[in-house]
């Protein structure tokens, strides 16, 4: 016959305080909402032990550090602690303090916790307005000629952004650029200059606005700007929500090397003598160093050279989302499509992002 | 508030009728009104916000003359809209009372959900398949397939609409200083803490 388990400690005020500022420090909106579930460990009634290895994620690994001490004041406010075991004590569905709410909302976006803030502000019922708060601001600064805080008002508000069509709840609007970068791209260019890459510079730098932000309502803020104003916002943007784009720049170069070569080649082959026989030119197509696959690999940053054009760019614009900008559809055999490197000459974009070689 | 601004999608209003309409009124004002949206969305170079925004009135107003030319299908959902309307209000007066509060708001969000789903999503799908809403408005399974997400955002948006401006039950009611706001937004535009 299986022993009943000793029952759990009782809950300690201590344990409730420091659950409770490790999400706010965390801007953990995930981690806060378990934390009043039926069975939260947090709950004298549930069978769960806050104290077990199983639950030490909702608890500090480091009681010092600067931010929980924060937070931990923030926990100890009169009447909070009161409230929070009111609610663990309730049966029915618990009312969460905004205070700490507001002050993990805020952790979140400091953190660039976006979904998390989102899902707090929208509990307070504040979302809409943090947004528009983040906007106004962005644009004075923009106006004032601050790009960085301009681009940071910008990234936050997008950030907050809900998708209300999500099923079965809205939810937050994430980043799917992956899956946008395909439709950037759906249609393939009849002529070269159809392409996303080559459009003029004013609609180019339109058409990244509306990509990169994702809300065509905010990107139209901006539609306005000087086409030097929308060149140092792509370019700030880029970077801040790409920390490894020089990487990517150094690929895409390399990338350009290649296609140049392969191009030399094919000029090559109009001139020189034809392959003796058949081996000789089964062999010929075979070799890696002919495969033009190796291009679209190299921006992808991938060693696989068997797959789809698409594959190679839903990996490039995850990793990389603004790369999908810079970037065209080519076909190079009947049954075989590649994706190449290609920027305007006069794309200032291009330039400031160290696409182009110097 | 005007029960037109409520979130309660209000069909009759949609279709101008009066209160005391006939199913004869219900005919000729849908007539009317599609074919004045169809004109206007002919001369219009589209977009996809625009075409979202036209397929949800041809859906609106095709659900309006399909539930209100039938008696008893107009009867019931005059007689839902009342009625999740009143516990909205009941809940508003009860907002006070912990334990009746978290009743009438658990019947209200039942209600309110069964309201939005059936009127504004099913009812709307429905009328698309409805030959004499076909044959008016030109409806056909390609617009369903896109109408179908379009209706759950509407359906979601009204949804929200609604709660936002219904008393705090999930969250305690925050006092928000929007100066307070104003200058943490300001600290995080600056790249550091507020």
């Amino acid at each position: 016959m299986a022993r009943k388990p000793a029952p759990k400690p009782p809950v300690t005020d201590n344990d409730i305080l420091q659950a409770l500022a490790f999400a706010i420090a965390t801007g953990d909106i995930v981690n806060f909402r378990f934390l009043f579930v039926p069975y939260s460990p947090l709950r004298d009634d549930s069978t769960e032990d806050l104290r077990t290895d199983k639950y030490s994620y909702l608890l500090p690994p480091d009681e010092n550090d600067p931010d929980y001490r924060e937070a931990l004041k923030a926990a100890q406010a009169p009447g909070l602690l009161a409230h929070v075991r009111a609610q663990l004590a309730k049966n029915g569905p618990p009312q969460l303090p905004w205070e700490p709410l507001l002050k993990l909302a805020d952790n979140a976006v400091r953190l660039e916790k976006f979904a998390a803030a989102a899902q707090a502000y929208e509990l307070l019922r504040i979302r809409r307005r943090m947004q528009e708060e983040f906007l106004a601001q962005a644009d004075a600064a923009l106006a004032a000629g601050d790009t960085p805080a301009g681009v940071r008002g910008y990234r936050t508000a997008v950030g907050l952004d809900y998708d209300y069509a999500a099923f079965p709840e809205p939810l937050p609007a994430v980043p799917r650029h992956q899956v946008t970068a395909l439709i950037l791209h759906g249609e393939y260019p009849r002529t070269p200059e159809e392409a996303v890459a080559v459009q003029p510079p004013e609609r180019h730098a339109d058409t990244a606005l509306n990509y990169l932000l994702q809300n065509v309502e905010i990107a139209g803020c901006l539609s306005a700007l000087p086409l030097d104003a929308k060149t140092a916002f792509l370019e700030e943007w880029i970077r801040q929500t790409d920390p490894d784009w020089d990487a990517f720049a150094e690929s895409y170069r390399a990338a350009c090397a290649l296609a140049r070569e392969q191009g030399e080649r094919l000029e090559r082959a109009k001139t020189d003598a034809p392959p003796q026989s058949l081996a000789e030119e089964v062999a010929e197509l075979a070799a890696e160093d002919n495969n033009p696959r190796r291009i679209s690999a190299r921006l992808a940053s991938r060693s696989a050279l068997d797959l789809e054009w698409w594959q190679y760019l839903k990996d490039m614009a995850y990793a990389h989302p603004a790369s999908a900008l810079f970037v065209a559809r080519q076909a190079v055999s009947h049954d075989t499509e590649i994706i190449m490197p290609r920027y305007r000459a006069d794309s200032q974009l291009a330039r400031r992002l160290g696409l182009a070689a110097e | 508030m005007p029960a037109s601004d409520s979130g309660y999608v209000d069909y009759p209003e949609i279709l101008g009728l009066p209160p005391d309409f006939k199913p004869a009124d219900v005919r000729r004002n849908y007539r009317k009104k599609i074919k004045d949206l169809l004109a206007e969305i002919t001369g219009q170079i589209m977009t996809e916000d625009r075409r979202n925004q036209y397929l949800l009135q041809i859906a609106q107003i095709n659900a309006a003359f399909y539930i209100l030319r039938d008696k008893d299908l107009a009867e019931r959902y005059l007689a839902d809209r009342e009625e999740v309307m009143a516990l909205e209000e009941a809940w508003q007066r009860a907002a006070g009372d912990a334990e009746a509060a978290d009743g009438g708001r658990r019947r209200f969000d039942q209600a309110l959900r069964h309201f939005l789903s059936t009127y504004l999503e099913e009812m709307m799908l429905q009328a698309g398949r409805d030959p004499e809403c076909v044959e008016n408005s030109g409806w056909d399974a390609a617009h369903e397939r896109h109408a179908s997400s379009v209706l759950r955002h509407y359906r979601q948006r009204l949804y929200h609409q609604i709660h936002e401006r219904l008393p705090y039950y999930d969250v305690t009611r925050p006092e928000v200083d929007w100066t307070e706001r104003a200058s943490f937004v300001r600290g995080v535009l600056r790249g550091g803490n507020a």
